[in-house]
Parts: C-alpha cells; structure tokens; sequence
C-alpha cells in the first residue's frame, strides 16, 4: 500500500453559530484523518456525525474553526485553490444541471476548469463511455433515472482527473442494481486510476465492501480506525454494527441526529 | 492514473464568465413559458395603464400630448425592475440541487460565477427592452430622439436592470429561500414602482411621493430614456442620472460578489 497521505486532517474543529437563540452547533470536535493515496476510505457515521462537515472543510468549501488539513499536500485554508485543482467531489445533492444534457454538463465543468474545446469534448466523450452513459449523452439530465443522474454526478468529479475524489452518500435511493454498479466504478478508480477515494456513507455493508479502511465518526470525532477486517478481529465482532456498538457505545443507527 | 489533468491553469476570467453565462442562456431557452411571460407582462402593462390612464392629458399640468409615449419609458424601466427582483432564484435553485457546492469545491472564480449570471440577464434585458419599444411604437408611442434616443434609453435600462438584478442576487445568496426572495422583491417592487415617474409626471404626484421619487433609481432611469427619447434631449439629466445609476450598479454588483464569499463562509 502506498505510504504517502493523500488526505490528512488534525483537530478539526467547525463549530457553527446558533441562530434565533439557539445553541452553537459543535459539528466536528477535534477530528483526526489520514488516507493513504491510492485507497478507498470509508467515513463512517449516523446523520449528524460530522461526515459532510468532515468532507466540506476538506473539499475547501467549508472553513474549520480550528485545526489543519491537507489534501493531495495542499493545506486546505492556506492552499484552496491548489486543493481545488487537485480535486473532485461529488456531493449529496446533484451537481449537474437539470436543464443542460450530461454532455454539456461535462463539457462546461471541464472548460471552467481550463480546457480548450476540444480538449473539453474529447474528456466528456471519455468519461460518458466509461460511465455507460454514451445513450444518454444527448438527454436533459432532469429526464434521466436517479441512478444515471448519480453516474453523471461521478462522471463530474472525474473531470479533471482528481487525485482524490470525495464522494459523500453516493449510493443512498439507488436501487440494488445501480448500487452494485457504482461500487464496481468506486472499486476501479483506486485499483486501476490511482485515485484515493473518500468515501461518506450510512451502509455499513458499503463500507465494509468497498473501503481498504474505515473510520467510525461520532459526534463530531474519529472513534475508531483501520481495516474493516483489523477492526472486526480487534474486538472480535463478526460485523462492523458491532464494531460501531463497541466504540459509540450505542446500537447503529443510520438515521440518528444528534 | 489513465486520463491527464486538464490545464495548467484555470479559465481566464472572461472565458468563465462567458461560460456561465452561456449555462444561463441554454436554461433560459429550455424554459420558454419564463422568456414567454417576460415579453407579455409589460406588453398587458402598456395595454393596462395606457387604458387606466389615457385620460389624465387632460389633466392641467401633465405636460405631454400622448400617454403612451409618456409611459413606455416608465414600462421600460418597470420591466427591468420586476424581471431583475427574479434573477436571484437561479442561484437558489443551485443551491438547492448541489450545483453550487461542486461549483464553489472546483477552482471557478466566484466573482465569474456572479457576473456570468448578471450579463445573461443583461442578455435578456436587452432583448425585452428591444421588444417593448418596438411593441410601444406599433401601439401609437412616437420617439422623437430617434435610434440614438433609443439606445440611450435601452443603456440606461440595462443600468437599472444591473443594479436590480444584483440585488436580487445577493438577498437570494443570503436568505437562500424563495419564499423570501419573492417577499422580498414584492415588498420592494411594487412601492419602488408608484413611489416613481414611471406612470405619472412629477407635477402630479402628490408632495411626499415627490420628495421620495427623486432618490428613487426607477426615476433616474425613467428620466433618462424620456428625455433621451423626447424631440429636445436634456444632457445634464442623461449624464446626472447616469452617473447615478452607473455608481448604483457598481455597488450592487460588489455587494452581490461579497454575498458569494459570505455564502461559501457560512457553509
């Protein structure tokens, strides 16, 4: 496994302000990172562990109150712009636009990036054919199915082929098919392209499949850290609900919020 | 890795603007029931308040001979007003779906990403204003200052639609909500258009309304193109309103670059 860090992240802190009399929301709390290049790294947690605010800060689209990071060797406050170029992130939401067809999508996210036109063109045919999504190329996104819109989201990341690729819940409403799919993509982006993947998700079994390593989030802070293997044989649990039981103290619950 | 990062260097500004702005178009073109409803609403304007209003040039004081030539300017600009109260809804929608997050997580300036927005607009203003006067001509408005009155009028427009529109930009980039946008723009809009001269000469409005039309852009605006397009052009009000209107635009537009950045930091 390679030994340089892609991602690294020290005392994270990103404490939010209250609004209208509310309390201030301490969405990380010291959280420690590192990601291996070249790996799949799950971030593991219910709602509301600090997973989208993990990957936000990291992404440069979030400030940390405290703490540093660093993505592919750029410090994430000092070095944004470096981090930017260096990255892809898929986010929760769609990133592409309904009204535009995935071509022009990816057309336009590769010319804001720099590209010449045909240079443009030429990485969005490659990456349509590498997404299977040569058929839908000429269709508007807001007529396509969530888990073609999704590859379409993936394909937008992997525009300007990123070192490290963020994907945060790329599976959640996809149907068993599309999932098994996406999986099959995220697989061959690190064994074949050399893309260190970080990856947000509620599904254990996701994390479990998919990720060389794991980190358990919980209110805000990394609890646990390693293989899933190594994590199930250190406490001796046959799954990684029981890994979550041990270091949360508390049963899996995907849709908890604190 | 198989495939090669794109450019050294990021897009030159001009060439993101013009990008973002070319999305904006391709949107606006795939929706046509909104370009559709831009170019009707002031034409049912200049039906309406041409109709309402047709008898106050009997009214000692108005001062001109036709209504509607007095009030195609004041639609003019009130078209500006109302479709520029909307342009923030774009970044909403953005917001809303992801798109902003993977915009402001890629190396895009975001000043880019504000002002590719504000020159579509622009884009679509102009092409109401053209129509407005060409539609305000075939329904009896006689410009006296000839094309060139025309296009001081259509600049003047385009001033206002500016300021207007980065306004509403930068309230949607803050309150991120459409609800509050459009209570926001209703709240403005409708008192900015009576509180002006855009339907009545200041002669007739009554002293307090007066006193608050002065400071009112629609008014500077309104006064431009009437002159401009009237038989003796008044340069000092063209240049004084103008100037007005220009240092307007500019503010608004810093400020709704600032509610970018102050957006992206409150992530």
């Amino acid at each position: 496994m390679p030994s340089t860090l892609a991602v690294e992240a020290h005392g994270l802190v990103k404490t939010y302000p209250g609004r209208r009399g509310r309390p201030p929301v301490q969405a990380l709390d010291g959280l420690d990172l590192a990601v291996p290049a070249g790996t799949v790294h799950g971030l593991l947690g219910p709602n509301g562990a600090g997973k989208t605010t993990t990957t936000k800060v990291l992404t440069t689209l979030s400030a940390a109150t405290a703490g540093t990071a660093k993505v592919a060797g750029h410090d994430v406050s000092r070095d944004a712009d470096a981090v930017r170029r260096a990255i892809g992130y898929v986010s929760q939401g769609t990133g592409a636009d309904p009204l535009l067809t995935p071509r022009e999508n990816l057309v336009m996210a590769a010319r804001l990036r720099g590209a010449g036109r045909a240079a443009a063109d030429e990485r969005a045919r490659e990456l349509l054919a590498r997404m299977g999504l040569h058929d839908e190329a000429g269709r508007r996104t807001s007529t396509l199915s969530g888990g073609t819109r999704r590859k379409l989201d993936v394909a937008l990341g992997l525009v300007d082929a990123p070192r490290v690729l963020f994907l945060d819940e790329p599976t959640t409403g996809l149907d068993p098919e599309a999932r098994a799919s996406m999986w099959q993509e995220i697989r061959s982006l690190a064994a074949d392209d050399e893309v260190t993947v970080l990856l947000t998700t509620h599904y254990l079994e996701e994390a479990d499949r998919l990720a060389d390593a794991v980190s358990i989030v919980d209110h805000g802070r990394v609890v646990a850290t390693g293989s899933p293997v190594a994590l199930k044989a250190d406490i001796g649990a046959a799954s990684l609900e029981d890994v979550y039981l041990h270091h949360a103290g508390r049963a899996w619950d995907a849709e908890a919020i604190r | 890795m198989t495939a090669a990062p794109l450019a050294a260097v990021r897009a030159p500004w001009p060439v993101q603007t013009a990008l973002v702005t070319r999305r904006w178009l391709v949107d606006g073109v795939r929706m046509p029931w909104g370009l559709g409803v831009s170019v009707i609403q002031p034409v049912v304007w200049i039906v309406l308040f041409g109709s309402v209003f047709k008898a106050v040039t009997q009214v000692p004081g108005f001062g001109h001979a036709s209504y509607l030539t007095f009030l195609v300017p004041g639609i003019l600009m009130m078209t500006m007003l109302y479709s520029g109260a909307w342009a923030g809804t774009g970044f909403i929608d953005d917001i809303r779906s992801g798109v902003m997050d993977r915009l402001l997580s890629s190396p895009v300036s975001r000043s880019a990403l504000v002002a590719g927005q504000l020159v579509q607009q622009l884009l679509l203003s102009l092409v109401q204003g053209g129509v407005l006067l060409l539609i305000g001509w075939a329904a009896g408005a006689r410009y006296a200052g000839g094309p060139g009155g025309m296009g001081i009028a259509l600049a003047a427009s385009l001033l206002l639609a500016a300021a207007f529109c980065s306004v509403s930009a930068a309230v949607a980039l803050t309150a991120r909500d459409q609800t509050a946008l459009i209570g926001i723009s209703t709240l403005v809009v409708l008192p900015a258009t009576f509180l002006s001269t855009a339907l009545m000469p200041v002669a007739l409005l009554p002293h307090w309304v007066e006193a608050t039309a002065r400071f009112n852009p629609l008014t500077w605006a309104t006064e431009i193109a009437r002159t401009a397009m009237s038989a003796s052009v008044d340069s000092g009000v063209v240049v004084t309103r103008g100037l007005l209107l220009l240092a307007l635009a500019t503010v608004t537009y810093a400020w709704s670059v600032a509610a970018m950045r102050s957006y992206q930091r409150s992530l």
